[in-house]
Parts: C-alpha cells; sequence; structure tokens
C-alpha cells in the first residue's frame, strides 16, 4: 500500500512539475499573474509529493519492507536504524529520489523568495528549473522506479553495501555534495532566464554570483566531507585517488570558482559577460556529466552505482540542456560582447582572468584524463588507465601557479597599478616566506613539494596579513578606532574581500596539510603474533590480542577484531578489523585512526590467522592531516562570511519599477 | 558569416554526446588480453589432489585455464554448471584446467563438492604467480589455448552456453586445421 | 621598513633558489632498490582493486606483482623493462600513467594556449596608452601612493 502512495506521489510530482514548468513560459510571455502563482504553487506541490515520496522509503527502510525491491537489495533485518536511514541515498535509485528532492527544495525555495522581485527573469528561472525537476521525476517514474515491488518478499534482504555501513559520515557526505550539485541548477536556470528575456545587466551577475556561491559551499564542504570519510574507512591511508566519481565532483567546483572570479571582473568593467555566462552553462553540465558517469557505468569507479537503463536518459538531459543553453548564448551573443577591457597587464583584473585560465586549464586536464580511457577505447585503441601519477604531476604545478597567483592578486589595486608600489608589498612576504622555509628545513621537514608549499603558503598568507594590517592602521587612524575594533568593523564593512581572504587562507591551509601529509608520510606493515610490537616514526605499537566475534550493532557481521595498545606522541588502545559482511565477496577493512593535530596514526588490518592469532598489520603516521578538514571548514566559513547580507543596509524590497534611476546599486546591495 | 557562430552548438554537443555514447554496452572492467597469438606461460603447480601438472604435459591438446574462487559469487556459481556441460562435450578433445585464485585449498574443495566436482585438475595457484603470468584482473576468467601452446583467446567474466560452444569449437577448429 | 625588506628579500629568495637547483641538479646517488621498487609499484595499477595503485594495495595479486618487481630487479632488469613485463601480462591498462607524450603535453599546452590569449586580449593597443603609464609613474609620489592605497582599504 505504501509503496504504491510514494509511486503515485512521483508521478503527480512529474506532472506538477511539467505543468509547472509550462505555467511559468505561459506567465513569462503573457506577464499573466495568475498562471505565474499557479506555477509556484504547482512547484512547491512537487517538492512536497517528493518529500512525500522519500518519507515513504525511509519508513520502508526503518520497517525492512521487503516487498519493495530497493529495500530487499539495501537493507536487512538487522542493519541499525541510522543506516537504515541513510540508505536514502547509498543506491542508485533512492539517490535519484533524494536529487530530486533536494532539486524541488532549491527551486521552490528561489521562487518563494524571489516571488515579488525580479519580475522579468524568475518566469523563466521558474520554468528551468521545474524542467529540470521534471526531468528527474521522469527518471524516478520510469527508468529508476525506487518503489517496485518483488514477489515472492523475501524474509530477509541483503543488507547496504559493507563499505557504506560503517561510518556515520555516510550521513554527511553525500546530502552535503547533493545540496551542492543540485543547488547549481539555481544559477544555470537564472543564467538561461537572462539570457531569454536579454536582461544581461549587472544587477543579474549580483544575483548569479548569490545563488552559485550558496552551493559551492556545500560543494566544498562536500567534497571536504567525501575525502575525509574515505580516508576514514577505505584503509589505504589516502584521501583523494582521482577516482572518476571525485573528479566529477571536482568539476562543477573548479569551473564554479572561476566564475566567482570572473563575475567581478564582469562587474567593475562591464566586459567578459559571454565568459561568465558559459561559465555558469559548464558548471551545471558538468554537474549533470559527473551525475551520469557515476550512474552509467561508463566508468569504472570505486563510486559506481550498478549499470542500469537510467545511462541514456541522463546522456539525453546533458545533451538537451547543454544544446538549449549554448543556442540561447550564441543568440544573444552580440549583445554579451562586453564594453571594456582591462587596460593594464599589472592590474587585478588581469590577475582574477588568469586565475581563470589556470582553474579552466585545470578543469581540462582533470575532463581530459577522466575521458581519455573512454576516448582512446572509442578510437579503438585498447584500454589504458589514467591515474593519480598522471592526475598529480599534471595538476600540481597548476595548483601551485594558482596559489602563487593567490598571492599576486590581492596586492594589486583594480586598474593601473605601477610596478614600484606593487613591488614593495612584496619585500616583507618574501622574507618571511624564505625564514619559514628555513626554520623548517631546520627542524628536518624535507623535500620540495612540502617545503615549497610552505615556502608559498607563508608568501601568501603574508601578504593577505599586510592588506588587512593596512587596511585597518588606515581605518583606525581615520576614524579614531582601537586596532581590534577597526579590524573587526574594516572585515564586516568588506566581506565580500575579507572573507575571500578567510577563503583563500583555508586554501592555504589545505595546500600545506596536503603537500605535507602526502610528501612525509611513513608506512610499515608486520606480521605479529601477541605481544610483539612494530615501531615506525616515533611510535611504537604492541598487538595484545584478536578478537573475532560477531558485530553488537549487526549481527549478521562478523568482526575480527586486533586490538593494540600504542605509545608516542599519543599514546592508547585501538582497535583496527576487518569486517566479513553476507553480501559482500571480501571482508571489509575499518582501519583505526587516531588523530592529533600534528599527525594521525592510522592503523588497517590486513590478514589474520585464527589458529596461530597472528595478525599483518599496515602502520601509517600521516602528518598535518587534521588540517586538511580543517582547511575545508575554514573555506566553508569565509565564504559564508563573504556572501552573508550586511545588516546596516536596509533591504531594497522595491520592484524593478520603483527603483531610483539615479541610485546605481554597489555589489553587495542586500537586492541579491 | 553572421550564422557562423551557431556551429558553436553542434561543435561542443556532439562529440561529447557520441563519446559518452559509445561507452555503453562496454564494460569498463574489461581489458583485452595482450597474450592473445602469444605463448601461453608455463607453470608448475600443484593440484588439490596432491598430484602435480606442468604446461609442457599439456601440451599437444588444446587446454583451457578457467581461474575461479569460492568467494567469487555469482559468478563462479553461474558458471560451474556450463564448464560441467563443457566436459561432458568437449572434454574428450580439449582439458580442461581449473586454477583456484586467492583462496583456500579448504574452501576450493567445499565448493567443489556442493557444486560438483567435473573430475577436471583444479590446481592450487599459491601467491598467486600464474594469475599474474597470465593477466588475471579478478575470478572469473578463462584462457583457452590451442595445441601447439599458443594462447587462442580470453573470456572475461563468467562462461555462459553460447560463448561456451563458440569458444570450444573454434579450439577445435584450430586443431582440425593443422 | 618595506625599503629594505625589498633588497633582503631578493637576496633571500635569490640564495635559496640556488640552494634547491644546486640540490636538484646535482647528480645524487642514484636510487636504491627499494627506491627504484617503490617508485615502479606506484605507476602500476592493482589488477583487482579500483583504480589504486600497487604500491598502496594489499591484495594477493598486488603482494605477487612487488615479489616479482623485487625479483627483476634484483636480476637486474631495468625500471623500464620491469614495467614492460607487466604491460606484457596486462596490456597498457596496468600502467597508472600513459606513455604517450601527447597525453601529458596537451593540458600543459592549452593553459599556455590560454595565457597567450590572455596576452593578446590584454595587450596596449596604443602608443597613447603607453606613454600615458609612463608619465603617471614618474609623477606619483610617495605619498600620493599611500593616501591611494588606504582610500582603497577603506572602499566599501
Amino acid at each position: 500500500m505504501l509503496p504504491t502512495f510514494g509511486h503515485i506521489a512521483l508521478v503527480i510530482g512529474f506532472a506538477a512539475s511539467l505543468f509547472a514548468a509550462w505555467a511559468f513560459v505561459i506567465g513569462g510571455r503573457s506577464g499573466d499573474e495568475r498562471a505565474l502563482s499557479s506555477a509556484r504553487r504547482a512547484l512547491y506541490a512537487s517538492f512536497a509529493l517528493a518529500g512525500l515520496a522519500c518519507g515513504v522509503m525511509v519508513f520502508s527502510l526503518l520497517t525492512h519492507d521487503f516487498s519493495i525491491l530497493y529495500v530487499a537489495r539495501n537493507n536487512a533485518t538487522t542493519t541499525p536504524p541510522f543506516f537504515s536511514f541513510i540508505s536514502l541515498w547509498a543506491a542508485l535509485e533512492g539517490s535519484v529520489l533524494f536529487w530530486t528532492l533536494l532539486a524541488s527544495g532549491w527551486a521552490a525555495l528561489v521562487l518563494h523568495r524571489y516571488r515579488s522581485r525580479h519580475r522579468l527573469l524568475m518566469p523563466w528561472v521558474g520554468a528551468t528549473l521545474a524542467a529540470i525537476d521534471s526531468f528527474f521525476f521522469a527518471v524516478l517514474v520510469w527508468p529508476g522506479n525506487p518503489f517496485l515491488r518483488v514477489t515472492p518478499v523475501p524474509a530477509e534482504g541483503a543488507g547496504p553495501n559493507a563499505l557504506l555501513q560503517n561510518h556515520p559520515f555516510m550521513g554527511l557526505h553525500p546530502p552535503l555534495l547533493y545540496l551542492g550539485y543540485t543547488g547549481l541548477a539555481v544559477p544555470f536556470a537564472f543564467a538561461v532566464a537572462a539570457l531569454v528575456t536579454g536582461r544581461l545587466d549587472e544587477g543579474w551577475l549580483a544575483v548569479v554570483r548569490r545563488w552559485t556561491m550558496i552551493p559551492w559551499i556545500f560543494l566544498t564542504l562536500g567534497i571536504t566531507a567525501g575525502a575525509w570519510w574515505s580516508y576514514e574507512v577505505l584503509g589505504w591511508g589516502g584521501y583523494w585517488a582521482w577516482d572518476p566519481v571525485e573528479n566529477a565532483a571536482l568539476l562543477p567546483w573548479l569551473t564554479a570558482t572561476a566564475f566567482v572570479h570572473s563575475s567581478m571582473v564582469a562587474e567593475r568593467r562591464g566586459s567578459l559577460k559571454a565568459w561568465t555566462v558559459s561559465l555558469v552553462i559548464a558548471t551545471f553540465t558538468l554537474t549533470l556529466v559527473g551525475t551520469f558517469l557515476t550512474r552509467s557505468g561508463v566508468v569504472a569507479s570505486v563510486h559506481s552505482f550498478t549499470q542500469s537503463a537510467i545511462g541514456p536518459w541522463f546522456l539525453g538531459a546533458i545533451a538537451l540542456a547543454l544544446t538549449a543553453a549554448l543556442s540561447l548564448l550564441v543568440w544573444r551573443l552580440p549583445q554579451l560582447t562586453g564594453t571594456g577591457r582591462p587596460t593594464s597587464l599589472l592590474s587585478r583584473e588581469s590577475a582574477f582572468l588568469l586565475n581563470n585560465v589556470l582553474l579552466c586549464g585545470l578543469t581540462f586536464a582533470v575532463l581530459f584524463g577522466t575521458l581519455l580511457p573512454l576516448v582512446v577505447a572509442a578510437t579503438g585503441g585498447g584500454t589504458i588507465s589514467v591515474g593519480a601519477p598522471w592526475f598529480n604531476r599534471v595538476n600540481v604545478p597548476i595548483f601551485g601557479a594558482l596559489l602563487f597567483l593567490m598571492g599576486i592578486g590581492p596586492a594589486l589595486p583594480w586598474g593601473r597599478a605601477s610596478w614600484s608600489s606593487v613591488r614593495e608589498r612584496f619585500g616583507v612576504p618574501v622574507v618571511a616566506a624564505v625564514s619559514a622555509v628555513v626554520a623548517a628545513w631546520a627542524l628536518g621537514m624535507r623535500g620540495v613539494g612540502p617545503l615549497g608549499t610552505l615556502g608559498l603558503a607563508v608568501f601568501v598568507g603574508g601578504i593577505m596579513l599586510d592588506e588587512l594590517v593596512r587596511g585597518a592602521r588606515a581605518r583606525s587612524r581615520y576614524r579614531g578606532e582601537d586596532p581590534a575594533t577597526a579590524t573587526w568593523r574594516l572585515a564586516t564593512r568588506n566581506r565580500r574581500r575579507y572573507g575571500g581572504y578567510l577563503v583563500h587562507f583555508g586554501v592555504l591551509v589545505m595546500a600545506v596539510a596536503v603537500a605535507v601529509s602526502s610528501g612525509l608520510a611513513s608506512q610499515t606493515s608486520a606480521t605479529l603474533r601477541p605481544g610483539e610490537s612494530v615501531r615506525l616514526a616515533g611510535y611504537v605499537l604492541t598487538y595484545d590480542r584478536l578478537v573475532v566475534e560477531p558485530l553488537a550493532a549487526d549481527p549478521r557481521v562478523t568482526e575480527a577484531r586486533a586490538e593494540l595498545t600504542y605509545g608516542g606522541s599519543q599514546e592508547g588502545r585501538l582497535a583496527t578489523a576487518l569486517r566479513d559482511y553476507p553480501n559482500s565477496t571480501t571482508a571489509v577493512a575499518t582501519p583505526s585512526v587516531r588523530t592529533a593535530l600534528g599527525e594521525d596514526l592510522y592503523v588497517t588490518l590486513l590478514a589474520y590467522d585464527t589458529a596461530t592469532r597472528t595478525v599483518t598489520v599496515r602502520v601509517f603516521v600521516n602528518p598535518l592531516v587534521v588540517w586538511i578538514w580543517v582547511g575545508g571548514a575554514i573555506i566553508g566559513i569565509g565564504s559564508t562570511f563573504a556572501i552573508w547580507p550586511e545588516r546596516r543596509r536596509v533591504p531594497v524590497e522595491a520592484s524593478e519599477a520603483e527603483r531610483l534611476p539615479a541610485r546605481e546599486p554597489a555589489p553587495s546591495v542586500e537586492g541579491a | 558569416m553572421r550564422y557562423l557562430r551557431w556551429l558553436l552548438v553542434p561543435i561542443v554537443v556532439v562529440p561529447l554526446t557520441l563519446l559518452l555514447f559509445h561507452g555503453f554496452g562496454r564494460d569498463p572492467r574489461e581489458i583485452p588480453s595482450p597474450l592473445i597469438g602469444k605463448p601461453a606461460p608455463s607453470f608448475s603447480l600443484a593440484a588439490l589432489d596432491g598430484t602435480r601438472l606442468t604446461a609442457a604435459q599439456l601440451h599437444g591438446r588444446p587446454y583451457v585455464l578457467n581461474f575461479w574462487a569460492s568467494w567469487c559469487i555469482p559468478g563462479c556459481v553461474d558458471e560451474h554448471p556450463v564448464l560441467l556441460e563443457a566436459e561432458r562435450r568437449y572434454g574428450a578433445d580439449v582439458q580442461i584446467v581449473g586454477v583456484v585464485y586467492n583462496d583456500s585449498p579448504a574452501a576450493a574443495r567445499t565448493f567443489l563438492d556442493r557444486y560438483g566436482d567435473g573430475g577436471w585438475p583444479q590446481l592450487s595457484d599459491e601467491g598467486g604467480r600464474l594469475a599474474v603470468e597470465y593477466g588475471v584482473t579478478g575470478p572469473p576468467e578463462t584462457y583457452f589455448v590451442d595445441a601447439t601452446g599458443i594462447v587462442r583467446g580470453k573470456q572475461f567474466g563468467p562462461l555462459t552456453m553460447a560463448a561456451m560452444d563458440d569458444r570450444f569449437a573454434a579450439l577445435l577448429a584450430a586443431r582440425a586445421a593443422q | 621598513m618595506r625599503r629594505i625588506a625589498l633588497p633582503i628579500a631578493a637576496a633571500a629568495l635569490v640564495a635559496l633558489l640556488a640552494l634547491v637547483l644546486v640540490n636538484v641538479v646535482r647528480p645524487g646517488q642514484p636510487p636504491t632498490r627499494a627506491q627504484s621498487a617503490a617508485a615502479i609499484a606506484a605507476e602500476l595499477r592493482c589488477p583487482d582493486c579500483q583504480s589504486l595503485s600497487v604500491a598502496d594495495s594489499h591484495t594477493a595479486s598486488a603482494i605477487e606483482i612487488r615479489r616479482q618487481i623485487d625479483e627483476l630487479l634484483g636480476s637486474g632488469s631495468s625500471s623500464d623493462a620491469v614495467r614492460q613485463h607487466f604491460v606484457d601480462r596486462y596490456g597498457e591498462w596496468i600502467l597508472l600513467a600513459p606513455r604517450s607524450p601527447v597525453a601529458w603535453a596537451l593540458p600543459f599546452g592549452v593553459v599556455a594556449a590560454g595565457v597567450a590569449l590572455l596576452l593578446i586580449w590584454l595587450r596596449p593597443r596604443t602608443a597613447a596608452d603607453g606613454g600615458e603609464t609612463v608619465s603617471a609613474e614618474a609623477a606619483e609620489s610617495e605619498q600620493l601612493r599611500r593616501v591611494r592605497d588606504e582610500a582603497e582599504a577603506l572602499d566599501a
């Protein structure tokens, strides 16, 4: 009964979003307010219906309703409630259902928020978002039906995929990531609306930038959470393997970041509009391509959902969306060609443009590497692999150049700069960087990668700090404020700039942490009898005993647990295990990670012998890993600060017709 | 000339769509073997029953090396009846040899007791050396070697009835031609 | 302070870069067998994993491949010969990075092309533009520059 309700909810949701798209188009062309309000209501309804369907699925998972094929395949009576709940997104059809919930949620949010503003744009924004939603509802109704029944009803289910039920982060990573992915449809919809109506002024840019930044924050946190989850769960001691699906999440992030920077140039100069719009279109297309790669079985990946009929549907959607958006862009191209160009090579605009070149270069490299095996196979060249060695060797220099640029950019003013004034700003940061590198080398840090990254980071950080200090000093002198107040007021009056600096600082922290943790990690493996020890990087680990027993939380799972005592810069006991899940052919490693500020102690159980009680363990000491996650959090905080509306400005709720013509809106006005 | 810019749309959309479309129907994990047309690797391995078998002993008859494991579910389970049938039909002319991949002899014997022992030698590939020689990426994988010791074919994944007939017939046809 | 910082900075940077260059360019000791083995293992794909290298993996195949790498290096094979040994058995797929130089060069080529396009776009078009910059620089006094910087800092 209940699954039928769920299915019907999806069918009605499909009809509602389709109706909404049509009614928005009508309203957009005629201006008919009734068409628009019924379109909006249909959109809210589709969100509610998606919520209903999700509720049915979650309920079925929690009550282990094995009459539903999805539940029978991904759930078992012994599955703990938390993992039953998150099984909503653990497999293919459920993940699309969850996606649809979030996508329709963004659409409802945006259409509700701007129901009395941007009157010319919103019908077309609504039409685009509703069309996208109707596609996802259609996938759920036809090829990817999550409520398919199974007869006869099995007494027991297969349980969730082994890798997806041994860590709580499975509840964090997909929601954050999906919020990012689905949210990126919103700026795309605004871009389409702007192209359709021809309203491509600076007001449009501010809206699109805000609605790119919000999902961008989620995407950043989602990618960071994914890396953290994979580090804690997979047992190979690393956090990023340049797997096709990891790359799929990175690609729209790169183009969205490029957009955020180029939009600032477009805003100041009125130039680069076509380029900026292209970036928005590329970002959305890349989210669809990423979703396609994960679900079509076209590339082999750790993440691949099982191959299914959904693939061709997504490919069709990609082709359709890209054709429509590009056609609109080409149609409006004459109106988009810029009015001004930066006149000086030495200016912040040029730095932002170079940033774009590098970010798009990275996007090309990652896309090229991910698709190259497909290209080679398609042209009859056999099967090749493109993996971490290639990606690292290509991307690291480009990232390095970007890091360097992150330092130069803020040192340059808008407009023409004189080389002598710029040069002065580098003096102190360079001295600081060189000192830091020498100090680190003296303290034992080795390797060009870690030391070079540290030097770059101190250089960039120094320039940012210099900016902050000079601005605060100027402000405190002019306004008579004490330094602390001056600094705070400076930052909060210039949220975009100083939030941006905080984001850059987060990037620096991540960069140094990544460079040090990959360059200076140590590892060893050892086979131990009870009582024997292994030493690594100042730690001593003693193997105490092996325990083989069913898991308390889920008795169908047998856990072989090696308990060790460790000493060194951290002390205590840990247990690392291999778990045998009934639906997995090989045992799943559950590594033990002991995190400290300076380094992580990471232990994986490779093998065990119940007869002799010997175990083979692999031990890693990974320096500074926790700072990667901290860096990600700083990026999240910084970007939230950057887009947080400024309190003292009164929100301008006037419609376009009432806007005072004499006032030119400042870039960060509340109207966005 | 004004309309030249419209070319941008097909230039971007068509190659991308074709490329992604090409991936359908192909399993990205299936890789062609570089051994085809080359001499089969030699080996000297102990069977589960204790006897020893070398590649030299098999020379002169076509043989089939089937890499399998007891934990390889459902692939090896689905494939086993096909192999039993192949032994019935072609066993007189083609020697089937099983190689246990990354598994314990005890588990392998349990599998055979449960699903049927076809009577062909089951070799224990200690350490997985033969699997690396053949470039095996995971069970089930089957290699077809002709009477002169040249590798003629590779079956990635479980052997189906249809594939079985094709491949065994091809091996025998090659033999007859010599 | 800024005035003296600059020459010191330049000198320090040059010294550091010279040190790095000397270290990198100087023929160091040839890699040990263990280092070569680790390097090769990092470039080979683990056959029964998902996109992990042989160095990172602990499956039976990975262990056997590492053993074979050690054996081959021990009997005097070069790193290239060892890689080829595995390509002969698994195909090009076993290498985690394509050997073709085009695959390596293309991304850098794209970045270089982008930078070139950018420079062309930013190139000052008239002589008047160029002349203006020079005279502006010459005229700008220390005080004026500082005032401009501070005004910029207050720019909301």
